[in-house]
């Protein structure tokens, strides 16, 4: 044989035409139907920078919500950017009280493993108080998915434990 | 927007398809373009050889980890030396692959264009790893960490969209049964079926509002479409005088921001898609489009969810906001209705092999206006005229295309 030379492979299998009915003439590529599989192992860690709006987790850890406010046009972004979008304007820091509105949400009942969260989860897009436009995070500590209602008022809660990621370091509860 | 020479007019020659499956285990996504484009080539009856350009779609490079695939498509079908570009937007690739080959043919860089997509998203992975390329796709500095999962974001959408404007459950998961149905006469779907609203509404939840079977599918898959002007294909192309004219009369593209949290209020909001109401605006005006429920004969509609097509209904202005589950409750987008749409099965019932499946739209709507489609899925032609939107994101990306006969 030779392939146990081989030390990453799967299989060698014959695949069939998955088009048979193109090809009442027969196979075009039966030559070709021979396949091998074999495993390719990536593993990739990347030092991540969290560009100009970093600023936004650090306070987070201090356990408070900062966005930003375009000097200019006056706009709130409810997720901070450098820059003002609408006119270009370098924008300033701004501390929101850190409750808001339930936009709307999503309940999920089944989650790729990589999420690392509990289900049901769900997912809610909040309006914050004193902002323009809305801000993602999961809604937690909810009750009954019966009990959520979009208009429901909601808050910023602060982890206490150690997190995977800095932007775990809140999430939204029922206020 | 009167940037177009009318002198030059761009036509579609030929198109090709290998067939859309959950695993193509055959071969990968070299062999399936290979395969799109040699139908595509039979069915314009033209020679590589006489093509002067090409595009390249597919989204992603994770999942088939090979960079500049577009290079090896390329000169896989002997293209080389002849230029290749590629376009990327997400799940609105294909429709920007067209839109390109129209700009570079409108614009004297090329006379002749072939356009070939394919996405190799299978099984290859597990599903959660793949769940996490395609979320890659979002934001990943605020959205993935929190969410990184789409059908959260578009149930997000749906569940705005019911409370807005009363829109039901049942409403959209009659979009899932058209789309399988319709599959069930294109051989080359991944997903036929003949299903009934109960069978959506008692899938699994998956995320509330959707079940399993309101969402399309990751598939294997590849598309290829063959452009050009008159005066190329007069010189070129055996099949010009024997088939059908189709003609390219409209492209219109539109954007909205990555994440849905920063889109103004009230519209589009977090229901609506601004991105593809300015892609209608502007392909309806090239093509002279009034009235789209009456103007166009066909439309492949994105369908990624069942509730996205409903809503794309009213963003395309086949109806009011608001008013797509009445309409599709009155069958007006069924097979013999007013307006088919998805008659190829769209993404849930034909597949999304996302590189692949804008063009893949594209050829539907060639093989309808020459009505070649099978017998069960061929519409009746009336304005002559189909119409195509392929959507990226959230709607972050979004192209919409008119093919027309002219006999
Ligand atoms: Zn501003």
């Amino acid at each position: 044989m030779g392939t146990e030379l081989i030390s990453n492979l799967l299989e060698i299998f014959t695949a069939e035409d998955p088009m048979p009915f193109d090809h009442p003439e027969g196979d075009p590529w039966k030559d070709f139907r021979q396949i091998m599989r074999i495993e390719w192992k990536m593993e990739f860690t990347y030092r991540h920078i969290l560009g100009k709006y970093s600023k936004f987790f650090i306070e987070l850890a201090n356990k408070r919500f900062f966005t930003t406010e375009c000097p200019k046009c006056g706009k709130v972004w409810g997720i901070p950017r450098p820059l003002c979008a609408d006119c270009l304007t370098i924008t300033r820091w701004k501390e929101l009280p850190g409750t808001g509105v339930l936009s709307s949400f999503s309940v999920s009942y089944f989650v790729p493993a990589f999420m690392k969260v509990e289900t049901p989860y769900v997912l809610a897009l909040v309006k914050m108080d004193g902002a323009d436009t809305l801000f993602t995070h999961q809604l937690r500590n909810f009750g009954r998915v019966e009990d959520i209602k979009v208009g429901m008022p909601v808050k910023v809660a602060y982890a206490t434990e150690p997190v995977s990621h800095p932007m775990l370091l809140m999430w939204f509860e029922p206020a | 927007m009167e940037v177009l020479n009318k002198k030059r007019r761009v036509f579609v020659l030929g198109g090709g398809i290998s067939k859309f499956a959950a695993e193509r285990v055959d071969g990968n996504m070299r062999d399936w373009v290979n395969e799109a484009v040699l139908e595509a080539l039979e069915d314009a009856g033209v020679d590589i050889q006489d093509i002067e350009h090409s595009t390249t779609s597919y989204f992603s490079d994770h999942f088939d980890k090979q960079l500049k695939a577009g290079a090896i498509f390329h000169d896989n079908i002997g293209m080389c030396p002849k230029p290749n570009v590629r376009v990327e937007g997400g799940g609105a690739t294909g429709g920007l692959a067209i839109r390109n080959a129209y700009a570079y043919i409108m614009s004297g860089l090329c006379d002749s264009m072939i356009v070939f997509g394919a996405e190799n998203m299978g099984r290859h992975v597990p599903s959660d790893v793949a769940q996490q390329f395609i979320a890659l796709a979002s934001d990943t500095d605020w959205e993935v960490q929190v969410a990184g999962f789409y059908i959260a974001y578009y149930a997000m959408m749906m569940v705005a969209h019911m409370e807005k404007y009363g829109t039901k459950e049942e409403q959209f998961a009659l979009v899932s049964v058209k789309n399988h149905r319709n599959a069930m006469y294109n051989p080359k779907a991944h997903y036929p079926m003949d299903i009934t609203v109960e069978d959506v509404m008692n899938s699994r939840m998956i995320t509330y509002p959707y079940k399993l079977l309101d969402n399309c599918l990751l598939s294997d898959g590849a598309a290829c479409l063959i452009f050009a002007t008159e005066e190329w294909a007069k010189k070129h192309c055996r099949t010009w005088e024997r088939k059908p004219t189709i003609e390219m009369t409209g492209t219109g593209c539109g954007t909205d921001f990555m994440r849905m949290a920063d889109r103004p209020h009230p519209y589009p909001g977090i229901t609506h898609f601004r991105g593809k109401r300015m892609a209608a605006e502007q392909a309806y005006k090239m093509a002279g489009v009034k009235n789209p429920l009456e103007d166009f004969d066909c439309f492949e509609v994105h369908d990624a969810y069942s509730g996205v097509e409903l809503v794309s209904y009213e963003d395309l202005g086949f109806c009011k906001e608001g008013e797509s589950g009445k309409l599709m409750e009155k069958g007006v987008f069924d097979l013999g209705g007013e307006l088919p749409t998805n008659t190829s099965g769209g993404l849930i019932g034909f597949g999304h092999p996302v590189g692949a499946t804008g063009i893949a739209q594209g050829v539907e709507i060639l093989r309808q206006l020459r009505q070649e489609a099978h017998p069960k899925r061929q519409v009746e032609l009336n304005a002559k005229r189909g119409g195509m939107d392929s959507h990226g994101g959230t709607g972050t990306f979004c192209v919409v295309n008119i093919f027309e006969r002219r006999d």
